[in-house]
C-alpha cells in the first residue's frame, strides 16, 4: 500500500506476495503500544483515502488490461510492437483483474 | 446523576459486552478460526480484497461509522429524559449494535466476501436485493435533508461559522494539492492546514456572515455538490482528512472538560411519554438510530472491513470494538445535552431556536470553558465541528445518490448516468424536502429507513446461521424487535403527517418558520408517500424473510419447497 508507506514518510517497498502480506509480515498488526496508536491514527484519519487511491488506479489498470489484452486473445488494437513492450506490466495483473472484473457488483460494493 | 458517572456507565457497559457477550458469540456460535483464510487474504487483488492491520481496521470502521447520527439523534432524544435515552444506548449496542455489525462482517467473510446487495439476493430473494437499494436510496436523500437542515439553521444562527467553514474549504482543498500533486511531506502539510483552519474558525468570530436560512442551504448543496462531481482526491477527501483532526481536538476538548468540570445532569431523568415527534416506543429507537444500531454499519462491515480482514479472530476487536467505541460518544452527546444546560427550559429553548446543532455548539462550548477557552471561540469551534460533521457527510451522500440514481434510473432514462444530471437531481428532491419539510419528521423517516436497513442485515444473518445449523437467536430477537420497532414508528409517522395535513387546512396548526400552508401541506404529503413506501418494502421483506427462513430452519415442510435460493 503505496499510500500509507507514503502517509508513514517510509520508501516504498517492492511489493510482496499475497501469502506474505498476509500472513507473516507486510500489513500484519505490529504489536507494539506505540505502533498500534500510530496505526490506528492511520486508520481514522486516512485509510479510507489510500482505499479510494487504489481504487482510482484500479480503474486506470483495467482500461490499460483491455487495451493490451486484445493481443493475448489474438485480436490485436495497439500495433503488436507497443502490446509486446508492454505484456510484462499487465501479465502478473491478469488473474486479479479477471476477479474483479467477474465479481458481480452493484450499489453496495461502489459505496466502501 | 454526575455526566462521569454517565461516563463510566458506557465504559464499564462496554467493557462487559466486549469481554463476555461479544467474546461467548465469537467463540462459542460463530467459532471464529484463527487459521481460516478469509477473503483478503484468499482473494487479495490489492484493491477490495487487502489483509490490513486490525488497528487500522478499528479506526475505519470508527471513522466510517461514528459521524453526526450518534450525536444528534441522543440530543433530540434528550425531550423524553436523559434516562430512556441513555437506557437505549447501552442496552441497544450492548444486545443489538454490536451484533448487527460483527454479524454482517462474518457473514460476508464466510460468503467470500460478497457486498449485502449479493447476499440479501442468495439468502432472502432477488427483490430483497431491490429492498435495500431502494432503503439506501431514502436513507441518502433523507440524510441529505436532514443534514442539510441542521447546517443551514446553524450557520444562519450562528454567524461565525461560516467564515470557519469557508476556510475549511479553502485548506481542504490546499492540502489535497500538497499531497497529491506537490508531494509535500504529509505530517507538514497536515499540521500546516489544521493550524490554518483553527485560525479560520477563529477569524469566524471577527469576520461575522449573515444569512438567511434559505441562502445556507443552497450554501450547503453547493458544497456537496463540488464534492459529488470534482475528483475525489482534490476536494471531499483532503477536506475531509483536515476535518477529522479538527472533530477529534474538539471531542477530546468536550471528553477533559468532563473529566475536569464533571458538571450534574440538570436536565430531568425522564419527562413525559409522548414528545412532539411522537412517543417513546417506537420513536425514540429511531430517532436515536446510529448511537445504538444502524443498518448503514452493515454496508460498512460487509464491503468495506469484511475484505480487508486477515484473520477471522480480528472481527470482534474490529466491528464491536468500534461499535462500543461509538455508544460511548453517544453517552458524550448525551452529556452534553443533559448536564450543560442551566434546566430543561433551557435545552427546550435552544432547541426550538437552533435545533440539535445549536443545543450542540451551546453544551459544547460549556465543556470547552472548563479547559479555558473562551466561550466566544468555544462556540464558533463547537459550531464549525458540528456543521463539518455533517457537511463532510452530506458531499459524499451526494457523491453516493448520483451514483445510486445511475444505477437504479439510468437504463430507463439514461440521461441521468450523466455526473451532473444526477447530483443535480438529488439535490433537487433534497432542496425540496428541506423547503417543505418538517425536520423531526425528516429525522424520524431518516432512522426508520436506517433501521430497516439494520433489520435486514439481522434477517440475513439470522438465516444464514439457521442454514449453518448454529444458534440463531441472537441476532433472531434483535430483528424481531427492530422490525416491529421500525414498522410502528413509520406507521405512526405517516399517520401523524396525515393528521398534519387536516389541521394545517383547517388553520388548527400553523407551518413550520418559512413556508406557507400549502408548502407544509406538500411537505406532509412527499413524508407520507416515503413513509409509505419504506413501510411497504419492509412488509415485503418480512414475508420474503419468513420464507427463506422457513426453508432454512424446516427444509421438509411446505416452506422449505419454497422458490427461495439455497442459502
Amino acid at each position: 500500500m503505496s499510500v500509507l508507506l507514503f502517509w508513514k514518510g517510509k520508501k516504498k517497498e517492492e511489493p510482496k506476495a499475497a501469502e506474505e502480506l498476509a500472513g507473516k509480515e507486510g500489513t500484519a498488526a505490529k504489536e507494539g503500544l506505540g505502533d498500534a496508536v500510530k496505526e490506528l491514527v492511520y486508520g481514522l484519519a486516512a485509510h479510507d483515502m489510500a482505499r479510494y487511491a487504489l481504487k482510482t488506479r484500479s480503474s486506470m489498470e483495467h482500461l490499460f488490461i483491455l487495451i493490451t489484452m486484445g493481443d493475448l486473445l489474438g485480436v490485436p488494437i495497439l500495433p503488436p510492437y507497443y502490446s509486446l513492450r508492454l505484456m510484462p506490466y499487465v501479465v502478473p495483473q491478469i488473474s486479479t483483474w479477471k476477479r474483479r472484473m467477474l465479481r458481480e457488483k452493484d450499489l453496495t460494493d461502489a459505496l466502501f | 446523576m454526575n455526566s462521569v458517572v454517565i461516563l463510566l456507565l458506557a465504559v464499564i457497559t462496554a467493557l462487559i459486552g466486549y469481554y463476555v457477550y461479544a467474546k461467548y458469540v465469537d467463540e462459542k456460535i460463530i467459532q471464529a478460526d484463527p487459521k481460516k483464510a478469509t477473503p483478503a487474504v484468499m482473494y487479495m487483488d490489492g484493491v477490495d480484497f487487502m489483509p490490513t492491520s486490525r488497528h487500522v481496521l478499528i479506526g475505519y470502521q470508527f471513522k466510517s461509522i461514528a459521524a453526526l447520527g450518534p450525536i444528534t439523534g441522543p440530543i433530540i432524544a434528550i425531550q423524553w429524559g436523559w434516562l430512556p435515552a441513555l437506557l437505549w444506548i447501552l442496552f441497544g449496542v450492548f444486545f443489538i449494535g454490536w451484533v448487527h455489525d460483527y454479524s454482517s462482517a462474518i457473514l460476508s467473510m464466510r460468503n467470500e466476501g460478497q457486498s449485502f446487495g449479493a447476499l440479501s439476493y442468495r439468502l432472502i430473494s432477488p427483490r430483497a436485493r431491490v429492498t435495500l437499494l431502494s432503503f439506501i436510496y431514502f436513507y441518502l436523500i433523507l440524510i441529505l435533508a436532514a443534514f442539510g437542515d441542521i447546517v443551514a439553521t446553524m450557520m444562519a444562527k450562528i454567524s461565525s461559522v461560516p467564515f470557519a467553514i469557508l476556510a475549511l474549504m479553502g485548506t481542504g482543498a490546499l492540502a489535497g494539492w500538497m499531497i497529491y500533486k506537490k508531494r509535500s511531506d504529509i505530517l507538514y502539510t497536515t499540521f500546516l492546514m489544521v493550524a490554518l483552519s483553527l485560525i479560520g474558525i477563529y477569524l469566524g468570530t471577527v469576520l461575522k456572515i449573515p444569512g438567511s436560512k434559505t441562502l445556507w442551504v443552497l450554501f450547503a448543496l453547493l458544497f456537496s455538490y463540488l464534492g459529488a462531481v470534482l475528483p475525489i482526491w482534490s476536494y471531499t477527501q483532503p477536506i475531509n482528512y483536515i476535518s477529522f483532526y479538527l472533530v477529534f481536538l474538539g471531542m477530546l476538548g468536550a471528553a477533559l472538560g468532563i473529566l475536569i468540570g464533571h458538571p450534574v445532569a440538570s436536565t430531568p431523568a425522564f419527562t413525559t411519554y409522548t414528545i412532539g415527534v411522537g412517543p417513546l416506543w417506537p420513536i425514540l429507537f429511531v430517532t436515536i438510530a446510529c448511537g445504538a444500531i444502524s443498518g448503514w454499519h452493515s454496508l460498512v462491515s460487509s464491503s468495506g472491513t469484511a475484505r480487508q480482514l486477515q484473520n477471522e479472530t480480528h472481527n470482534r476487536y474490529v466491528t464491536a470494538g468500534a461499535m462500543f467505541l461509538e455508544m460511548v460518544l453517544a453517552a458524550l452527546a448525551i452529556i452534553i445535552a443533559s448536564a450543560t444546560f442551566k434546566d430543561f427550559g433551557a435545552y427546550a429553548a435552544e432547541m426550538k431556536a437552533s435545533g440539535p446543532a445549536g443545543v450542540f455548539a451551546k453544551g459544547m462550548s460549556s465543556l470547552l470553558a472548563y479547559l479555558g477557552i473562551p466561550g466566544g471561540f468555544g462556540t464558533a469551534f463547537a459550531g464549525a465541528i458540528f456543521v463539518i460533521l455533517a457537511i463532510t457527510v452530506m458531499q459524499l451522500v451526494l457523491r453516493f445518490a448520483r451514483i445510486a440514481t445511475a444505477e437504479l434510473a439510468g437504463d430507463a432514462i439514461p440521461a441521468l448516468r450523466n455526473m451532473h444530471l444526477g447530483a443535480l437531481l438529488a439535490m433537487a428532491i433534497t432542496y425540496l424536502l428541506i423547503a417543505t419539510g418538517t425536520y423531526g419528521y425528516i429525522w424520524t423517516l431518516f432512522g426508520g429507513s436506517n433501521q430497516l436497513m439494520a433489520s435486514l442485515a439481522l434477517m440475513m444473518v439470522t438465516i444464514w446461521l439457521a442454514s449453518q445449523k448454529r444458534n440463531y437467536h441472537y441476532a433472531l430477537w434483535p430483528m424481531v424487535f427492530m422490525f416491529l420497532t421500525t414498522i410502528s414508528a413509520l406507521a405512526w409517522t405517516a399517520y401523524r403527517m396525515y393528521e398534519n395535513i387536516g389541521k394545517l387546512q383547517a388553520g388548527k396548526l400553523p407551518p413550520p418558520a418559512g413556508q406557507t400552508v400549502g408548502m407544509a401541506v406538500a411537505g406532509n404529503g412527499i413524508s407520507i408517500l416515503i413513509a409509505l413506501f419504506l413501510l411497504v418494502a419492509a412488509l415485503i421483506l418480512v414475508w420474503d424473510g419468513f420464507k427463506a427462513f422457513g426453508k432454512a430452519v424446516w427444509p421438509t415442510t411446505s416452506l422449505g419447497q419454497g422458490k427461495t435460493k439455497e442459502a
